[in-house]
């Protein structure tokens, strides 16, 4: 189903004039933060081109910016001979360039017409909206990408997802695009539908139109691109041509050369402990399948869970805390089946969760330190409902003292603390009820690294204590430091698991993005 | 680095003690101020008698306003107040008008009545807003015309009257010239005082107005204390029923039309933000006693009624804004 490549792409650099979009050295700071750091690289009219990485990797940083979002700071952009430098999405689009978003900017309740010419409504001799008008442009451009079943006076949010994202791309392609930007488009699709989508694509490029298309999904790269851009860190690595290139080679390229591995003999890990928590079959209510997730976590042990953004990593600690509650399947803690109905019985059951969102979820941000510390503890701080401050205090100051959280007085509000001295309450607010069983999702985000290698020390203590850690993480260096051993998940299910000797950034992604996955099944 | 500084965390309140002192004295000061001017510049403003008109006339409004404040701090708010105070004043005037029972269970029948009445609708309130996670601004202003309705319905949309003598005894008695029921609201005053900052409830309160998720996070039946958040403003409709009965010795279905305002006003004056989860109920206070000096000083300026009314909405306003300034200030 692969279209014709175009004839062997001959290097850019040889024939320049080619280039039909090159980018330059392109930066982009965020406060002190380097989204970009340098990108460059360039699309030829009429190709399928993909941009590869790992999730921060600054793909959706170069969409924004050529979809006019935000400006770049530094480097340069052609367009068609001419800088390129749209300073709103409208000049983004009035250049022909669109952008069909991995979340949707569809307007649920109107029409599907009216939400393809919601740009542009077109209008009667009156000033009046032109329905008949409106209806007809619509249905061309559903006719355009083979969507000719749907009624374009039906709402939008009689439509699956599926459709929904037709309906967008419809949008996108209604004016004269000239570069199609498709960011995560499978991502909820189904197989047969994502088919439908190569086969849309391969007709809008036979159209002379370009195709960015931003995937998680290499098999999918190397079905339907011509070319692929690898980026890490914020830098564009290469741009290859998918005939001279592999997934494997790509994966290198993504991990880099100085690939991270763990130090094996760094330390002896203590004996692994009874089981304290056991998942069979565990289906979150997110995981469209009929498999779920099964999984042993042993005392004194710390399991890393590896995957890509929307692998069900968040959602499966939700379910096992009971926030979102499983589906089906079991749930053993300490080898009995429990059900937990909410987060009160998970506690009571000896488990804490260390959330990924701790503005949102983990920390009352206008609230005293030592109300937050304490605020999964108001048993051990108060006697029938009335609250000792005394304890309160005390609670906090051991907390803070065994976490080495600086402060200035607990009576500050956790918004004066830096991301790593709050992402401390949080862990402090959980050690304060001694769990046995420790979630934690994303530990170290948005924390300096001093930090980050204090709570790494916490945890491994934690661990050696008898605790059970579960750790979701995006960041592969972290699983590698703190884990026994990682499961990567991919799409609600467990792709493999990692031994310590295994660890390598390179077999994480590679089941990540389910290569080990097809390798197996044939 | 941190013992040496933990000495000066001592205020109970751990910080928001500081901020409400630095909240409430802003709103102290404008007080202080408001009754001065009316001091100097009227000749009956700082008289004994003026001063126990002002409380009495404020008194309704600060039982309602404290009930106010709960549901406020977790981000709510009740329109029913109003409404639920006439819907218990008739059920309560049903009650004590009832024949066959001496002055003493008259009078118990009714608190009972009126007070179990507003507990019912903040109940509702409660549980109906929580349960669906609905607005309950809507969920109120449902309630206010079924408690109006209510109260037209039950009483034939004619006033109740002839109570027990010494009910109205109780309503006009004073002690040192401070009216008794100015003392019995402040009473609630100092409850939801202790209950807002030295209870896990009146913690958990603040903490589901800033961040519910959080809350619930960490193992608190959320939805169980905001239904009694609501309860607790249905309970002062119903205590606010009693002082209006004891007060003018009637029970009228059309009693405390917009009532509910007054209080958000006395609770917006005071400090407590509508988004939940920062205030104080001695904000509160202040901000009732400002409501009641404005109103008592613009009528001794001699200014109309209609005038009185406008003064107090631009007073509302300036206070939403000083609030918004307080709240960044506050983020840096």
């Amino acid at each position: 189903m692969t279209s014709s490549p175009l004839p062997a792409a001959p290097s850019m650099a040889a024939h320049p004039e080619q280039a039909f979009l090159q980018a330059d050295g392109v930066k982009k700071h965020f406060g002190g933060v380097k989204a970009l750091d340098g990108v460059s690289f360039s699309l030829k009219q009429g190709e399928v081109h993909a941009l590869v990485g790992e999730n921060g990797a600054g793909k959706s940083t170069l969409i924004k910016i050529l979809s006019g979002v935000f400006p770049y700071d530094a480097g340069t952009i052609q367009f068609d001979g001419a800088p390129y430098c749209p300073a709103s999405p409208h000049d983004a689009k009035a250049s022909g360039v669109q952008v069909v978003h991995q979340e949707f900017n569809l307007l649920d309740h109107l029409s599907i017409a009216e939400n393809i010419s919601i740009e542009k409504m077109p209008k009667t001799r009156f000033g009046l909206l032109d329905r008949k008008e409106m209806n007809a442009r619509a249905r061309k451009a559903l006719d355009a990408i083979g969507l000719t079943d749907v009624d374009v006076r039906s709402p939008v949010n009689s439509l699956g997802i599926a459709h929904r994202q037709l309906v967008e791309i419809a949008r996108a392609l209604q004016s004269d695009s000239r570069i199609l930007i498709l960011d995560e488009p499978t991502a909820t699709l189904t197989e047969r539908e994502t088919r439908r989508l190569f086969e849309i694509v391969a007709a809008i490029k036979a159209r002379g139109v370009t195709v960015v298309f931003v995937s998680h999904h290499l098999d999918e790269v190397f079905a339907i691109c011509d070319r692929v851009t690898v980026f890490r860190n914020g830098q564009s690595i290469v741009t290859e041509n998918i005939s001279e290139t592999s997934p494997e080679g790509v994966v290198r390229r993504m991990v880099g050369r100085e690939l991270e591995t763990s130090d094996p003999a760094e330390e002896e890990r203590s004996a692994l402990g009874a089981m304290a928590l056991s998942l069979d079959n565990l289906q979150t209510r997110q995981n469209p399948k009929d498999k779920g997730v099964s999984l042993d976590l042993h005392y004194g042990e710390i399991v890393g869970i590896a995957g890509l953004v929307g692998a069900g990593r968040t959602e499966l600690l939700r379910a096992i805390f009971g926030i979102d509650p499983a589906r089906s399947g079991t749930l053993l803690r300490d080898g009995q089946p429990v059900h937990f109905s909410g987060p009160r019985d998970a506690i009571a059951s000896g488990i804490g969760f260390v959330t990924e969102d701790r503005k949102d979820e983990g920390l009352i941000l206008d609230m005293p330190i030592a109300a937050n510390a304490s605020l999964a503890s108001m048993k051990a701080v108060s006697r029938s409902g009335i609250l000792n401050f005394a304890a309160e205090r005390e609670l906090a100051r051991t907390g803070g003292e065994r976490l080495k959280l600086k402060y200035g007085r607990l009576a500050d509000a956790v918004s004066s603390l830096s991301g790593g001295n709050q992402q401390k309450v949080v862990l402090a607010k959980w050690l304060a009820r001694n769990p046995k069983v420790l979630l934690l999702d994303e530990p170290t985000r948005g924390v300096d690294v001093g930090a980050k290698a204090e709570i790494y020390a916490i945890l491994k203590a934690l661990a050696r204590e008898g605790v059970a850690l579960l750790v979701v993480s995006s960041e592969m260096p972290e699983l590698m430091t703190l884990a026994d051993r990682i499961l990567v998940l991919a799409e609600h299910e467990i792709q493999g698991e990692l031994a310590r000797p295994d660890f390598s950034e390179e077999n994480i992604l590679k089941l990540a993005y389910g290569q080990n996955q097809t390798a197996g099944e044939q | 680095m941190t013992t040496d500084t933990l000495k000066s965390a001592a205020p109970a309140r751990e910080g928001l003690s500081l901020r409400v002192l630095m909240q409430n004295s802003g709103i102290g000061l404008a007080l202080l101020a408001l009754i001065i001017f009316f001091s100097v510049t009227t000749e009956h403003f700082l008289t004994p008698n003026n001063i126990t008109n002002i409380l009495t006339q404020i008194t309704i409004n600060l039982v309602l306003a404290v009930g106010m404040t709960f549901v406020i701090l977790i981000g709510g708010i009740d329109l029913s107040v109003g409404s639920v105070m006439a819907f218990a004043a008739v059920v309560a005037g049903k009650a004590i008008t009832m024949p066959g029972f001496g002055d003493a269970e008259a009078i118990a029948l009714a608190i009972f009545a009126a007070t179990m009445t507003g507990v019912l609708c903040g109940l509702f309130n409660g549980i109906a807003s929580a349960f669906w996670s609905l607005p309950s601004f809507i969920i109120t202003l449902g309630m206010l015309n079924i408690a109006r309705g209510g109260a037209l319905q039950i009483s034939g949309a004619q006033t109740i009257y002839s109570f027990p003598f010494a009910f109205e005894e109780f309503g006009s008695a004073m002690v040192y010239g401070v009216p008794v029921v100015f003392l019995v609201a402040l009473l609630f005053v100092l409850i939801a005082w202790f209950i807002l900052n030295f209870t896990v409830f009146g913690r958990l309160l603040y903490g589901i107005g800033n961040n519910e998720e959080a809350v619930r996070l960490a193992g608190h039946p959320v939805f169980w204390y905001k239904v009694a958040a609501f309860t607790i403003c249905g309970l002062t409709a119903g205590v606010a029923a009693v002082v209006y009965m004891a007060r003018l010795n009637i029970s009228s279905p059309i009693a405390g039309i917009g009532f509910e305002l007054n209080a958000i006003a006395a609770v917006i004056i005071g400090g407590t933000s509508l988004s939940g989860g920062r205030g104080s109920v001695i904000g509160t206070l202040l901000g009732a006693i400002i409501i009641g000096v404005l109103a008592n000083g613009l009528i001794l300026y001699g200014l109309s009624d209609f005038m009185r009314q406008m003064i107090t909405g631009v007073v509302i306003i300036v206070a939403v804004i000083l609030d918004y300034y307080r709240a960044r200030f506050a983020s840096k």
